[in-house]
């Protein structure tokens, strides 16, 4: 074995570039994997985690008052399949009057609940305490993440009927199971409106098992007492959609940088094995057996591999940790435990060598065949009569031997051929769909922020959170805007809750003012943006999640008179989100500076409007007037965004190395040759142009297959990940093909090729020319 | 030919050519003419320099010190590219080991050499073939040096040396690689040659193919002029 490890020890050090290659690709591909498989993994396991140690619900179920008992709600959790159950709980919506705290948005579906623990959805109290006697109420809030406002004790929850609760504790619930909790006694007061349940399944790992449960639970209660009903699969989807959107992406990342680097590797060691026919023949004649010859070249690749692969699986944990943890930021969940699994890296750490070894070995097999003497000798390559064919035609043609040459040479190797090929094939295609996605995840960066278009954003101030009361109120702000120097637009936005007939409740947002100024066409994937009070526009989320279309009506209402509108337009977005038009406010017989609401006013600056500046003239007009830049970018769009550029020029940088040392190899085997030809008064140009030559026909047809592989593969993706983040991505952010950078796209296989070839055969030329011919 | 030669126009011209391969001398300050018509064999020990002369003259590698005139140009005024023209034009090579290019025919390895100097593909393979059937190869045209014989194959480098009537014939132990028998062949071949007017300059071991071909015999050591003789030609 010693002498295997000594003879792989040197062959590596005699091939020091094709040692680096390897290395370099097997960290890169592993890194991409690691990435890939990391957040695949972890998407929904914070969820998971969290949602254990609270035994979140499987389901929640909401039954009438009226039509069934408390009784007959506890005997359903006596019901075959049924693990763990909490309640009955009795739940009403109590809407908000006016001294509540601001930043709750609307009604708030309570739950009379007499303690956070139990079997069932133990609620982590993060702030505070549970309620203990009536007048107190703990609300559902995610924990802020640093930078986030915070949340004081001590503030008003106000009932239309003047009932004065104490907000004495926030707590956080993976079930979702309320917006906020009181005692059962406070309950009784609120007037309960229905019953709430919640189960554990013995098996409830699919929908349909949760579906099952559900129905076996409530057999036989009267027909409509179950009201509603949600299963924590929804939620979970819900939560890891954020990171779920990059996954398909990044998975398609990975498996790229794989190919690529089990092309490479098998390319290195069929040139080792080729080149090293006397080294081969050498080896046998000392002793070894065949088998140790192959197991001198599989240990030559081994040796780098197993070092990229280590290196690899380190950079890519240490890049997937933030990603994860922008990903999940403002969850709510606990983030210091959101690491990848022990078992990706360990995967990528068995998987990759042995891939590699894998490669290797098809190549090194012809080691093992080859005689010692046939070795030794080293006969001329074994000839292909086609290829021989094309030689002599080329020769024959008018153009200049040098090209005629170089056309000839990948026809010489046509295995060798094939994997430069797909080498580059695969580094265009890598790079058309890399920059197809960097310009879509780009655009729906943009996109999904209605507030984009706008450079800042002015609020009133909240005076309990110790900000300054407003002086002017809604009308008399977006005059004083308006008059301002720099102002171009100013759109006022309201949020408001709106409960939609047979349907979820959803925060709706209301707007007048110059609303063609914000980016809402951007983001219409169908249909056309709102013209008048009767019509609406919801995002595609709201739509699947309410089974909607475009062109049908719902029923809004705001506490005062219903009103039908139609849905004209489906915006993308993965939130649940209603826009309507200011008007419709009247419509639904709404005073909206009665409403607990806050106004948003959005403001754009002409160009070369100091900002600074402005926020100071804001301030002046009134100091209860609070503007701020509107930096807001999501975290983990950018690391998206930014990790997509770096693997695409990782990957571009493996195929180029790829190809580099396919080329390293072919001008190394034919040092002779070129040496010969220089011998014969060929100029160093002539050789240079000969190898660039034969290396740019392959890129050409790398480039030109690679293409249209590389705009399939992002049109089939895209919408893949769309489905997995909920959206209908617009057919605008798939176009984003155009003439030019279909060009760039295509040159850039050429482009690989030729520099891949320019620098080893200019070192050819470099190279003492007697010296290659004194070899034999 | 004898050495009336010596009259005749100077061909090669080498003043104190030294060449360092970092701490070993290959050539220790080389002095030496070849005239048009004149065979010169270049004879010594491994390692005393001799292929390395040849090269230099090719001008395929630069000396250290000293000149080198072919034909009156000085090889170090020249670029890379000046000297691979020079080559072209004016110089022909034979090695030991071939150098045949594996993937051409004999015929289109002899032909390669006047398409680099310009000529049409069907002019270069109708001399090409012209050049195979006076050397007794033309049979062999459509096959591959790895089909070859070691005669074979020296015979198709030879018309490929030939292909742009150089004015000097360099041969690296033409016979080196060779059987007896091919070994004579190729001897032969080149003392027809160097009857017809070509000018050579032949680097070999062989004491024979010395005495048969040359018309004047330069021994090196330690890569230096030892002797120096003009021979009668035995055949
Ligand atoms: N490219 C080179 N690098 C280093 N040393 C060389 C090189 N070429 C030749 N030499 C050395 O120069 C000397 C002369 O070599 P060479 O001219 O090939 O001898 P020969 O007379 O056998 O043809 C030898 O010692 C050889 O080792
Ligand atoms: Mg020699």
């Amino acid at each position: 074995m010693s002498a295997v490890w000594k003879a792989a020890r040197s062959a590596v050090r005699r091939r020091r570039l094709q040692t680096v290659v390897i290395a370099l690709v097997v960290l890169l591909s592993t890194a991409t994997m690691v990435i890939a498989m990391g957040l695949l993994d972890s998407a929904s396991r914070p969820f998971d985690r969290a949602f254990d140690k609270q035994r979140g619900a499987h389901a929640v179920a909401a039954f009438d008052l009226d039509k069934v008992s408390a009784d007959q709600v506890s005997a359903t959790a006596r019901r075959s399949g049924v693990e763990a159950h909490a309640g009955p709980f009795d739940q009403t919506s109590v809407s908000l009057a006016p001294g509540s705290v601001s930043f709750l948005p609307g009604p708030l579906t309570v739950v009379g609940r007499g303690e956070a623990g139990g079997s069932v959805d133990r609620v982590h109290v993060w702030n505070g305490r549970w309620a203990t006697k009536p007048g107190e109420i703990v609300v559902n809030q995610t924990p802020p993440f640093s930078g986030g406002a915070p949340f004081p004790l001590g503030g008003k929850v106000v009932t239309p009927q003047g009932t004065k609760l104490t907000i004495v504790g926030y707590a956080y619930t993976m079930s979702r199971t309320a917006d906020a909790w009181v005692t059962p006694e406070q309950m009784k007061a609120l007037h309960p409106t229905a019953r709430q349940m919640m189960y554990r399944f013995s098996s409830a790992s699919t929908e349909a098992d949760v579906a099952q449960g559900i129905g076996q639970a409530t057999a036989g209660l009267p027909k409509g007492s179950l009201v509603a009903t949600q299963s924590y699969l929804t939620i979970k989807k819900d939560v890891a959609s954020g990171p779920g959107v990059y996954v398909p992406f990044l998975m398609v990342f990975g498996v790229l940088g794989v190919i690529v680097a089990v092309m490479i590797v098998a390319n290195v060691i069929s040139g080792a094995v080729v080149s090293g026919f006397r080294h081969i023949g050498v080896l046998k004649s000392l002793g070894f057996t065949p088998r140790q010859v192959v197991g001198v070249y599989l240990l030559m690749v081994s040796l780098p591999a197993v070092l990229g692969c280590a290196l690899g699986a380190v950079g890519g944990v240490l890049a997937t940790d933030p990603l994860l943890t922008s990903a999940f930021q403002g969850t709510g969940m606990d983030l210091s435990g959101v690491a990848v699994s022990w078992w990706v890296p360990v995967a990528a750490l068995v998987g990759m060598p042995l891939l590699v070894v894998l490669a290797a070995a098809l190549p090194a097999l012809r080691a093992h065949r080859l005689s010692a003497a046939e070795a030794i000798s080293a006969g001329s390559a074994p000839h292909r009569g086609r290829a021989l064919w094309i030689q002599r035609r080329l020769g024959g043609s008018s153009l200049p031997r040098s090209v005629s040459l170089g056309l000839g040479l990948p026809f010489a190797r046509p295995a060798r051929t094939a994997m430069t090929l797909v080498a580059v094939l695969l580094g265009v295609t890598t790079a058309t769909f890399a920059t197809g996605l960097a310009s879509t995840v780009n655009e729906f960066g943009k996109a999904g922020d209605h507030t984009s278009g706008a450079q800042l954003i002015v609020q009133p101030g909240q005076p309990q959170f110790g900000e300054t009361a407003p002086k002017l109120d809604d009308p008399q702000t977006e005059k004083v805007l308006r008059s301002l120097k720099g102002t171009e637009s100013v759109t006022v936005d309201v949020h408001v809750p709106v409960s939609i007939t047979s349907s979820k409740k959803v925060v709706a947002e209301f707007w007048r003012g110059d609303t063609s100024a914000r980016d809402f066409r951007d983001q219409i994937v169908k249909g056309h943006w709102i013209e008048g009070p009767g019509q609406v526009a919801a995002s595609t989320a709201f739509l699947r999640d309410r089974g909607l279309q475009i062109g049908d009506r719902l029923t809004m209402e705001v506490g005062g008179k219903p009103a039908r509108v139609t849905v004209v337009a489906s915006l993308m977005s993965q939130r649940d989100l209603l826009y309507a038009d200011w008007r419709a406010l009247s419509a639904l017989d709404v005073d909206v500076t009665k409403l607990n609401s806050r106004f948003q006013y959005l403001v754009q600056v002409s160009p070369g409007t100091n900002i600074a500046q402005y926020t100071d003239a804001v301030r002046a007009a009134d100091p209860g007037l609070y503007a701020r830049p509107n930096s807001d970018s999501s975290t983990f769009e950018a690391s998206v965004i930014s990790l997509s550029v770096v693997l695409t020029l990782m990957l571009v940088t493996v195929a180029g190395l790829g190809v580099f040392n396919t080329v390293v190899l072919n001008t190394r085997e034919r040092r002779r040759d070129l040496a010969t030809l220089q011998s014969l008064g060929m100029t160093p140009r002539q050789v240079i142009g000969m190898t660039v030559t034969s290396m740019a026909a392959v890129g050409a047809i790398g480039g030109v297959l690679g293409l249209p592989l590389g705009v399939l593969a992002h049109r089939a993706i895209m919408p893949i990940a769309g489905e997995a983040a909920k959206v209908d991505l617009p057919a605008r952010m798939l176009d984003v093909w155009h003439a030019p950078v279909l060009l760039l796209l295509g040159l850039a296989g050429i482009t690989i090729a030729v520099l891949g070839a320019f620098f080893p055969a200019r070192s050819t030329t470099r190279m003492a020319t007697a010296e290659a011919l004194r070899s034999e | 030919m004898t050495s009336e030669n010596s009259s005749e126009r100077v061909v090669v011209r080498l003043d104190g050519v030294r060449k360092e391969y970092g701490q070993s001398v290959a050539l220790d300050g080389v002095s030496m003419e070849i005239r048009t018509g004149e065979a010169v064999a270049v004879m010594g020990p491994s390692g005393c320099g001799k292929s390395t002369l040849l090269n230099m003259v090719a001008g395929l590698d630069r000396p250290t010190a000293g000149t080198i005139n072919i034909h009156g140009d000085d090889l170090g005024g020249m670029n890379e590219t000046g000297l691979a023209l020079f080559r072209r034009r004016r110089i022909g090579m034979v090695f030991q080991f071939f150098n045949l290019l594996d993937d051409l025919t004999a015929l289109d390895n002899v032909a390669l050499a006047g398409q680099l100097t310009g000529t049409s593909a069907r002019q270069a393979r109708k001399r090409a073939l012209e050049l195979l059937d006076e050397l007794g190869v033309a049979d062999r045209r459509n096959d591959y040096p790895a089909t070859l014989s070691g005669g074979q194959r020296q015979r198709v480098a030879v018309a490929r040396a030939l292909m742009n009537k150089p004015s000097l014939l360099l041969a690296d132990e033409p016979t080196g690689a060779l059987d007896r028998q091919s070994g004579e062949q190729v001897m032969n071949l080149l003392l027809d040659l160097n009857r017809i007017g070509q000018t050579l300059l032949v680097v070999t071991h062989d004491p024979r193919l010395a005495e048969r071909c040359a018309t004047r015999l330069v021994e090196f050591e330690d890569g230096r002029i030892a002797r120096e003789k003009v021979l009668e030609r035995t055949a």
